[in-house]
C-alpha cells in the first residue's frame, strides 16, 4: 500500500513541481535571445536592401542566430537542475521490484486458489486406470461369434508372422470338414506386443486387449493355452467390440 | 482389426455379411435393397468379398501380412472351386454365390490380385494407371453384378459397366482423400497434380488451401464425369430401358451424387459438407430406379 501512495504522491506532483520551476527560467531566456537578435533582424530586411540597390538579385535571408550566448551554454544552465524530486524516495528499480514481484505473489495465490476448488489430478491406481488407446495392444485372446463359436479356423497365418515365434497352433479336420485347433498356445514371455497378429487374422480370432496387469507368480502362468485365450476373449469380448467400432473407417471413403 | 461385426457367423452368414455391408458400406446397402429378393443375398456376399479386400490394406502394418491375407483369400477361391470353403463367414457365403450362380472365378481373382497390387503401390503416377486399377477392382465388380443377372453376355452392358466402374473408382478415390491425405498418401495421379503445379506437402499441410489443389481435383473429376457421360451414352444408344439391369446401374447414382456435391462446394474435396452422408441419397437411388435414369 505504501508503495502505491508513494508511487501516487512522489511521481506526478514531483513532476508538475520541476515544470513551475522551469517556466519563468525560459521566458527570462527567450526575452533576452529577443533583445539580441532583433538588430540583426533589421540589417536583413530584404525591402530595404531591394530599395537601394535595384540592379541586382537580393542576398539571401541570413539564417537567424539564436544569437552569441547559446553557444555557450553550459550544463549548469539547465532549467531545473538544482531540483531533484526522486532524491528522498526510494529508487525506481527499488519501486519496480516492488510493484512486479508483489503482483507475481499475487497470482501465484490465485492459481493456488484455483486448483483448490478443482478436482485433483491424482487417480487411485489400482481401483482408477487412466485412459488407453483403442488401440492399446495388451494381453491377447480368442474371440467368438455371437452365436458362440470359435472364430479361430486355424490357418496357422499368426503363427508364420509372428516375429517373435511366440504362437504355437496344432489343427485338426473335425467331422464336418471345418479344421479347428486342439492346440493354441502364446508364450506370453516372448510375446513382443506388435499387433501384427491380429493384423494377419482372417477371421479377426486373435486380438490383442487392452488388458496390461496380467502378471502372475510364476512364469509357467504366462504360457497361455487355447483355454485362457478363449475365456479372455470371452471375459473382454464388449470391450473388443466397441474398440473395433472406435477405429473402424466407412469403406466407402477407402476403397 | 477390420469388422466391427456384431450378427451373424458361420451359421449365419449371410446376416454377417449383411451387417458388414450396411456398417462399412452404406450405399451399397442402399442399393442391395434393389436387387430381386432371390438375388439379394449374393450381392451382399460379393459386396462383403469386396469389401473386405478393399479394408486389408488399412488393417494390416505392412505389405507382407496383406500379402498374406490376399494368398488366404486365393486359397480360399480355391477351396470354394473345390466345395471346401474355409470356415469364414463372407467365403461361405461366396461359396453359396458360386453354386447359385454362374460366376466367372477369375473376376474374383482378378479383384485380388488388383489389391494385392495396391498393397505394394498404393498410389498412381500416371492417369492410365489408375484407370486400370479402377477397371480390374471396381468395373470387374459390376461386371460380377451383371453376371448374377445373367447379363454378362450383353456387350454393350458389359463395356458401360467398364466406364462405370472408373467413374465409382475415380470419386470413391476423391471421397477419401482427406482421409488418404492424413495418411500422408496422395489419391490424385502425379501426372496431373504436375500439372497444376500442386505440391503434395502443401496439401498434406494445408489441405484445401493448397496452391493448385482444387484445379488438380477438378481435372480428375472431369475425368470421372466423361466416364459417367460415356456410360449413359452408350446406355442411351443401346436402348431405352435399361429393364432387369437396373440395381447394377443403381451404382451410377451415389457416385454423380457426390461429384454434384463436389461441384457445389467448389472442387474443393477438404470441403466439411462433403465428409458428411449426403441425405438425398435414398431418395435418389429410389427415384432413379424407377425413372430408369441413371
Amino acid at each position: 500500500m505504501t508503495i502505491i501512495r508513494a508511487l501516487a504522491t512522489a511521481g506526478p506532483s514531483a513532476r508538475v513541481v520541476a515544470t513551475r520551476l522551469a517556466a519563468p527560467r525560459t521566458s527570462a531566456l527567450l526575452a533576452r535571445r529577443l533583445i539580441s537578435t532583433s538588430p540583426c533582424r533589421h540589417t536583413v530586411d530584404p525591402n530595404v536592401k531591394r530599395m537601394e540597390h535595384s540592379d541586382h538579385l537580393p542576398d539571401p535571408i541570413a539564417p537567424r542566430s539564436p544569437g552569441v550566448k547559446t553557444a555557450m551554454y553550459s550544463a549548469a544552465d539547465e532549467p531545473g537542475k538544482d531540483f531533484d524530486p526522486y532524491k528522498d524516495g526510494p529508487s525506481a528499480i527499488d519501486k519496480a521490484v516492488h510493484l512486479f514481484f508483489f503482483t507475481e505473489i499475487i497470482r501465484g495465490m490465485w492459481i493456488v486458489m484455483e486448483q483448490f476448488f478443482r478436482p485433483p489430478y491424482t487417480i487411485m491406481y489400482p481401483f482408477e486406470k487412466g485412459p488407453l488407446s483403442p488401440r492399446f495392444r495388451g494381453e491377447h485372446a480368442l474371440r467368438r461369434y455371437p452365436s458362440g463359436e470359435e472364430r479361430c479356423i486355424a490357418c496357422k497365418l499368426c503363427e508364420a508372422i509372428c516375429p517373435a515365434q511366440a504362437i504355437t497352433i496344432e489343427s485338426e479336420a473335425r467331422l464336418d470338414g471345418s479344421r479347428r485347433t486342439t492346440r493354441y498356445d502364446i508364450d506370453m514371455t516372448k510375446c513382443i506386443y506388435c499387433g501384427f497378429c491380429q493384423e494377419a487374422c482372417p477371421v479377426d480370432a486373435i486380438v490383442e486387449t487392452q488388458n496390461q496387469e496380467f502378471s502372475t507368480e510364476t512364469r509357467e502362468e504366462l504360457m497361455y493355452n487355447k483355454e485362457k485365450l478363449l475365456s479372455n476373449g470371452d471375459a473382454a469380448e464388449a470391450e473388443i467390440a466397441a474398440n473395433l467400432q472406435g477405429t473402424h473407417i466407412p469403406i466407402a471413403s477407402i476403397v | 482389426m477390420t469388422t466391427s461385426i456384431t450378427e451373424g457367423g458361420i451359421q449365419d452368414a449371410a446376416a454377417y455379411c449383411s451387417d458388414l455391408v450396411r456398417k462399412r458400406d452404406y450405399d451399397s446397402f442402399l442399393i442391395s435393397h434393389f436387387w430381386p429378393r432371390g438375388l439379394r443375398e449374393h450381392f451382399i456376399a460379393l459386396r462383403a468379398f469386396y469389401v473386405e479386400l478393399a479394408s486389408v490394406q488399412e488393417a494390416v502394418s505392412n505389405i507382407t501380412i496383406g500379402k498374406m491375407r490376399m494368398q488366404f483369400w486365393r486359397d480360399a477361391l480355391k477351396g470354394i472351386a473345390d466345395g471346401s470353403p474355409p470356415r469364414h463367414p463372407i467365403a461361405l457365403a461366396l461359396g453359396r454365390v458360386c453354386q447359385a450362380a454362374n460366376l466367372q472365378t477369375y473376376h474374383l481373382k482378378r479383384i485380388i490380385d488388383a489389391r494385392d497390387a495396391e498393397l505394394d503401390m498404393p498410389t498412381h503416377m500416371t492417369l492410365d494407371s489408375l484407370t486400370s486399377h479402377a477397371e480390374s477392382t471396381s468395373s470387374t465388380f459390376l461386371y460380377l453384378q451383371l453376371s448374377l443377372l445373367s447379363l454378362s453376355a450383353s456387350t454393350s452392358l458389359s463395356h458401360a459397366a467398364s466406364h462405370l466402374g472408373i467413374a465409382q473408382g475415380i470419386t470413391t478415390l476423391l471421397r477419401a482423400l482427406p482421409y488418404h491425405a492424413s495418411q500422408g498418401r496422395m489419391v490424385i495421379p502425379a501426372e496431373i497434380t504436375a500439372r497444376h503445379g500442386v505440391s503434395q506437402e502443401e496439401i498434406f499441410r494445408k489441405g484445401g488451401q493448397a496452391r493448385g489443389f482444387e484445379d488438380a481435383v477438378f481435372e480428375f473429376a472431369v475425368v470421372a464425369n466423361d466416364n459417367l457421360q460415356t456410360c449413359r451414352e452408350i446406355l442411351k444408344a443401346e436402348n431405352k430401358n435399361p429393364g432387369s439391369a437396373r440395381p447394377v446401374l443403381l451404382n451410377a447414382v451415389p457416385t454423380r451424387l457426390y461429384l454434384e456435391r463436389l461441384e457445389a462446394a467448389n472442387f474443393n474435396a477438404f470441403d466439411p459438407s462433403l465428409q458428411v452422408r449426403g441425405w438425398k441419397l435414398p431418395w435418389r437411388i429410389w427415384s432413379s430406379y424407377y425413372k430408369g435414369q441413371f
